[in-house]
């Protein structure tokens, strides 16, 4: 090998790696700007009013306290929902499905709805439940459109690990005699287990800051609109605040209360989120060391 | 998804070929394999396979990679019917019965007819509950008495000794050899009729492969053990009659010791001599 070509090979070489880093270095760049200005903004808004107090008009004492419940109590049912057909729908993929073409299709339409703008999801949800089936915006509505979002994920990280499961492993159960569908709950679900419930914490970090989904079906709550007294089932089939909508709605105003409560949010947010992906990655790293 | 043998280049042998297969008295076979075929789609890779598996003894199946020793002993389960894909034609008789009739209810066979794999597969569950396991699948047994077959299974599958003091821990912390008998044992502890090992030492290092033997030669008393083995000692020191395949047929079936002391074809002489396979 001529010394000329080594040359050209190395260059070559580090011309990559430092356009790698560079690229890098941009992304991790505009990422720590984000953070430090809703890091710096936020802490100051962030007090012990935004936790316990619900919103109010500019101006009067007021804070966040509702919007985070309706944010936990949408995401928690969008959960709910989510986690059943997804896990369900992954697991027919992998271990029924096969190559035929029904799955084929089930596969490539889920892929499809991954990527669908979230915007989507909520007029498509308005048309069906609130203009027509309850007639009403809703946490119901809102948390149904959640969980159209977190299904697709959900469903593909199901199919995903239960396919790296070993076949020995499937095999083994169906040899003590155990049918297809016991071995699969018993013993699928349990070694996919973590993979799986990774996928469900994924799922729900990217649900968590959802807005426009919410826009036309939970709508958004100046007031606390769930409770034991509350009419339409306890308050779930009427509007419901959340945190999205109400950053939304407050980082657009011109008060600076608001806004400060907006920036206050946001950060509550991110660290779910943030809080949300650690415990995801431990939840992976735990894994068997086999 | 299929997991089976298909690496070497599968080339026809005519079809008459020299074979030879000793006698065994009918009431002595538990299991008797007739004209058996078998198909991964469109592949054939058994070809009217005939063999008679003697009741509480070891029958060996060798012959080189792709010969069609592990779709012979799939078939003893039924355990290919997983994958849509694969078929059986022909004859499988247990106790008389043709296991392979369509309205055999598999997962009653299967608990007759137990299977242990080339690596070891323990459940993501305590060592107890892999035990355990299968039995919960048929029998509603009271905590003593599962206790109880639960320490049988493990002493049988000699065992007992090195995990009966950390029943309750996982059977993944387990060593190598310790959970091919972990899974020997949720195979036995369902009290099967038959015992099907696919190369169950290939991937355990001398002593636990010396350790599982002993294990097998212990448990024939009670069982009869089909064996896949690419290990032409193991068959010597473990079975009673050994099957030799090739190109998805059988060429030779004879008790161990005249197999390997004075072979019937040349085939067998050939490749038991080392001259191929």
């Amino acid at each position: 090998m001529g010394s000329l070509r080594r040359f050209r090979r190395s260059a070559v070489d580090a011309a990559f790696m430092g356009f790698c880093w560079l690229v890098t270095a941009v992304a991790l760049i505009a990422l720590g700007f984000i953070l430090w200005s809703l890091a710096t903004q936020g802490i100051g808004a962030l007090d012990l009013k935004a936790f316990t107090l619900p919103t109010a008009p500019s101006g009067s004492p007021g804070g966040l306290l509702n919007a985070i419940v309706g944010s936990v109590i949408t995401c928690a049912i969008a959960m709910m929902i989510a986690a059943i057909v997804g896990v369900l729908a992954g697991t027919w993929l992998a271990e029924y499905g096969g190559d035929t073409l029904y799955a084929k299709l089930i596969r490539f339409l889920n892929d499809i709805l991954l990527s669908a703008p979230s915007v989507l999801v909520g007029l498509f949800v308005y048309n069906i439940l609130v203009a027509h089936v309850i007639g009403r915006f809703s946490a119901i509505a809102g948390s149904v459109a959640l969980a159209l979002i977190a299904v697709p994920i959900i469903t593909r990280t199901t199919e995903d690990v239960l396919k790296l499961q070993p076949t020995s492993l499937r095999e083994s159960g169906v040899a003590l005699g155990a049918p297809h569908w016991t071995t699969i709950r018993k013993i699928l679900w349990r070694s996919a287990g973590s993979g799986i419930l990774t996928g469900g914490l994924l799922a729900f970090a990217r649900i968590s800051g959802e807005t426009a989904p919410l826009l036309f079906t939970a709508l958004g709550n100046q007031y606390f609109s769930v409770g034991l007294h509350q009419p339409y089932f306890f308050g779930l089939g009427q509007p419901i605040a959340a945190l999205p909508l109400v950053i939304f709605q407050y980082a657009m105003s011109p008060y600076d209360d608001w806004q400060h409560l907006a920036w206050a949010g946001a950060l509550i947010i991110a660290i779910a989120v943030l809080g949300t992906n650690v415990l995801a990655r431990i939840v992976t790293r735990e894994r068997r060391p086999s | 998804m299929t997991a089976v043998e298909t690496s070497e280049p599968v080339t026809e042998i005519a079809e008459t070929y020299e074979h030879y297969a000793a006698e065994v008295p009918a009431d002595r076979v538990k299991l008797h394999v007739r004209d058996l075929d078998f198909y991964y789609g469109k592949h054939k890779a058994l070809h009217g396979v005939t063999l008679p598996v003697v009741d509480r003894g070891v029958t060996a199946l060798i012959g080189p990679s792709g010969c069609g020793k592990s779709t012979l002993l799939r078939a003893m389960n039924r355990i290919y019917g997983l994958y849509p894909e694969q078929r059986a034609e022909g004859e499988i008789m247990l106790d008389g019965e043709d296991i392979l009739e369509r309205r055999v209810d598999v997962a009653t066979l299967r608990s007759r007819v137990g299977m242990v794999f080339q690596k070891p597969t323990p459940f993501p569950m305590s060592i107890y509950d892999n035990v355990a396991f299968g039995v919960r699948l048929y029998e509603g047994l009271s905590r003593p008495d599962m206790d109880a077959r639960v320490e049988e299974a493990l002493r049988k599958a000699a065992l007992w000794d090195e995990v009966k003091d950390k029943l309750r821990q996982s059977g993944l912390g387990l060593s190598g050899g310790q959970q091919q008998r972990l899974c020997v044992a949720r195979g036995i502890a369902v009290r099967p009729e038959i015992l099907l090992l696919d190369e169950p030492a290939s991937a355990l290092d001398p002593l636990s492969t010396r350790k599982l033997e002993e294990t097998i030669v212990e448990l024939k008393r009670d069982y009869t053990i089909v064996i896949v083995t690419h290990n032409l000692q193991q068959a010597t020191r473990v079975s009673d009659n050994t099957a030799f395949m090739y190109l998805g047929r059988l060429i030779e079936f004879a008790p161990t010791s005249e197999l390997f002391s004075a072979p019937k074809t040349k085939r067998t002489a050939d490749y038991i001599g080392g001259r191929f396979g």
